[in-house]
């Protein structure tokens, strides 16, 4: 039980998907303008990481493993379609946010609009993607370990964009010169948040 | 807004599943032969690399492995090598396979006639940062390898480790070798690799 | 015409849009690399907004993000299938990085707010334009960082070793992600003074 709980704990901090890994920066810069919006777009991430990471765990672990397809039988025990991942993967991530798109222009139009392209572009966000892989390596024992680490995932880029949507807010009221204003800014601060966050590498 | 039936849009994606599932099996088909030929190639760029060879042509690779080596009946399960080195003595090619920071590593080793000393290593990644993980490939950190020895002056067998430099204090230099800076759990993935492929022949 | 130089600077993928940003810290470490993904993504990004206008008509909503992941995937595969019988070298770069090309956000983006609205061949050169805005970023992003973080260009060393034996050191720092964003930040502070 302690395991779960500490690979929970692990993928917030330490192998945040933000800034250990620096996946899922194109949402990540665009749309932690306001802190409302971020934290609408964080949970978006966390749905899906949540679900897709499951799913894909099962799928891997009954059919596309080396041996994964020996349950239908013997002659299939030496049948490998891991090479097949990469585009299973992103199917079933494709599939859930296009459900989560239909769901959220149903009912909650105001954050569908705000997030825009971006909601689409959950389907390519690197972190999603990442997060299946790496669950792919990490070897997790069941379902509910891979739940856990998909859970923590998603809540550790939800912090991180929070957290700098929070820090961006913030900056309006600083004295930024006209050009570096905006994009330009937010790409420096979260490249120093990246080199402070190095500091956790070592734990 | 045109309303599409359920029937339409599931058969849409399945035909466009089957059409780029039959083109692509055919792309990969027609260029199956020359996709091998340069896999092969590759190995024994690798394994020549290691012996010694550094500047082969592609071209000339296969040809030139034929001529300088012959498989060897193996300890493990593994496919082992005599080959004739560039400094004109004998050695034994070792296959090793082990995990990086992001995907598989492997290489070879090519070890003396005694099996004690490494005459040469070649190292390959699937997926490791440039700049970082992925200075295993290159010839500096290769070529840190030759001459190190398998077992310590009392004739116990430690493998070759990989240690971050001012950490390997303990070990005699000519047991060890320095990790990439910045490449911590490649450089481990290394020195695993190596442990796991020396323990195999030993027995 | 103007308007599809559009993305080399005034609406550069990177610099303005905020797309195809995790690409840009992962292969810029090294010139070679970045060189090989720009080219990549410029060819998929180009053929795939062909292929998904020319269906644009077609496509139920409901699906579209399924069908234009399906085809860009289509591509990036083929690309690399052809890379790996006809130029091994450069397909083992790549071979890395094509499950970065597939999630790569600026094709899916363009793919969203240009193919499905546009025809065929405007789409096709919009697809070039943002592959050659975004490759432009890279490779002067991944020149810093060689040259500033290994003293090398296209893994050549250019840095002359009496340099090194005077103390000069390769600054280690370039070579980790953090310095692509802070240098792409620059980049858009300079491209920011530049447009308006």
């Amino acid at each position: 039980m302690s395991n779960i709980f500490n690979i929970f704990v692990r993928s917030v901090f330490i192998d945040n998907m933000v800034f250990a890994y620096f996946l899922g920066m194109c949402s990540y810069l665009a749309v932690s303008k306001d802190v409302k919006t971020a934290f609408g777009l964080g949970l978006a991430v966390s749905f899906v990481l949540a679900v897709t990471v499951p799913v894909n765990y099962l799928m891997d672990k009954y059919l596309l493993q080396a041996g994964a397809l020996s349950w239908l039988g013997e002659r299939f025990a030496s049948v490998d379609l891991s090479f097949l991942s990469l585009i299973l993967f992103i199917a079933v991530i494709a599939g859930i946010v296009q459900l989560l798109e239909m769901v959220m222009e149903r009912y909650l139009p105001a954050l569908y609009m705000a997030l825009g392209i971006f909601l689409p572009l959950i389907a390519v966000n690197c972190a999603i993607l990442g997060g299946s892989l790496f669950m792919q390596e990490k070897n997790f024992p069941t379902v509910i370990h891979s739940f856990s680490y998909a859970l923590g995932s998603g809540l550790g880029w939800l912090l991180a964009i929070v957290a700098f949507a929070a820090i961006r807010e913030r900056l309006k009221f600083s004295n930024i010169p006209e050009p570096l204003r905006g994009n330009g800014i937010a790409y420096i601060i979260t490249g120093l948040l990246g080199i402070g966050f190095m500091a956790f590498l070592g734990i | 807004m045109k309303s599409y039936s359920n029937t339409y849009m599931f058969l849409y994606v399945s035909a466009l599943v089957v059409i780029i599932a039959v083109v692509l099996s055919l792309v990969s088909l027609g260029l199956k032969p020359r996709r091998e030929a340069n896999v092969q190639a590759e190995k024994a760029l690798q394994i020549l690399k290691a012996s010694g060879y550094a500047h082969v042509e592609r071209a000339q690779a296969i040809a030139a492995f034929d001529s300088l080596a012959e498989e060897e009946p193996s300890r493990s399960d593994g496919e082992m090598y005599r080959i004739r080195c560039a400094d004109g003595s004998t050695g034994h090619v070792i296959p090793l396979q082990g995990k990086g920071l992001w995907g598989a590593i492997w290489g070879y080793a090519v070890l003396s006639d005694d099996l004690t000393t490494i005459k040469g290593v070649s190292f390959a990644h699937k997926s490791e940062t440039p700049g970082l993980g992925a200075k295993i490939s290159e010839e500096a950190f290769e070529r840190s390898f030759e001459g190190k020895k398998l077992y310590d002056a009392d004739g116990h067998f430690v493998s070759v480790k990989v240690v971050p430099k001012g950490k390997g204090e303990t070990i005699a230099e000519e047991n060890r070798v320095d990790a990439i800076s910045g490449a911590t759990i490649t450089s481990r993935g290394v020195d695993k690799m190596l442990a796991d492929g020396f323990q195999r022949i030993k027995e | 015409m103007k308007k599809y130089l559009g993305p080399l600077s005034k609406d550069n993928p990177i610099l303005v849009q905020t797309l195809g940003v995790c690409s840009a810290l992962a292969v810029t470490a090294q010139m070679k690399p970045a060189v090989v993904m720009a080219l990549s993504v410029t060819v998929v990004c180009a053929f795939s907004n062909l292929i998904i206008s020319l269906l644009r008509n077609t496509i139920p909503p409901r699906i579209r993000i399924i069908v234009q992941l399906l085809v860009v995937s289509f591509f990036v595969i083929l690309v690399d299938q052809l890379l790996q019988a006809m130029l091994y070298d450069v397909s083992k770069i790549l071979s890395v990085f094509v499950g970065l090309i597939i999630t790569n956000c600026i094709i899916m983006g363009r793919l969203e707010a240009f193919a499905l609205s546009h025809k065929p061949l405007p789409s096709l050169v919009d697809g070039v334009m943002n592959g050659l805005g975004y490759g432009f970023v890279l490779v002067v992003v991944a020149f810093f960082r060689e040259l500033l973080g290994s003293g090398t260009l296209w893994n050549h060393p250019v840095v002359p070793a009496s340099w090194y034996a005077a103390g000069y050191m390769n600054n280690g720092l370039m070579i980790l992600p953090p310095m692509a964003l802070i240098l792409v930040g620059v980049m858009i502070w300079v491209n920011n003074s530049l447009t308006s």
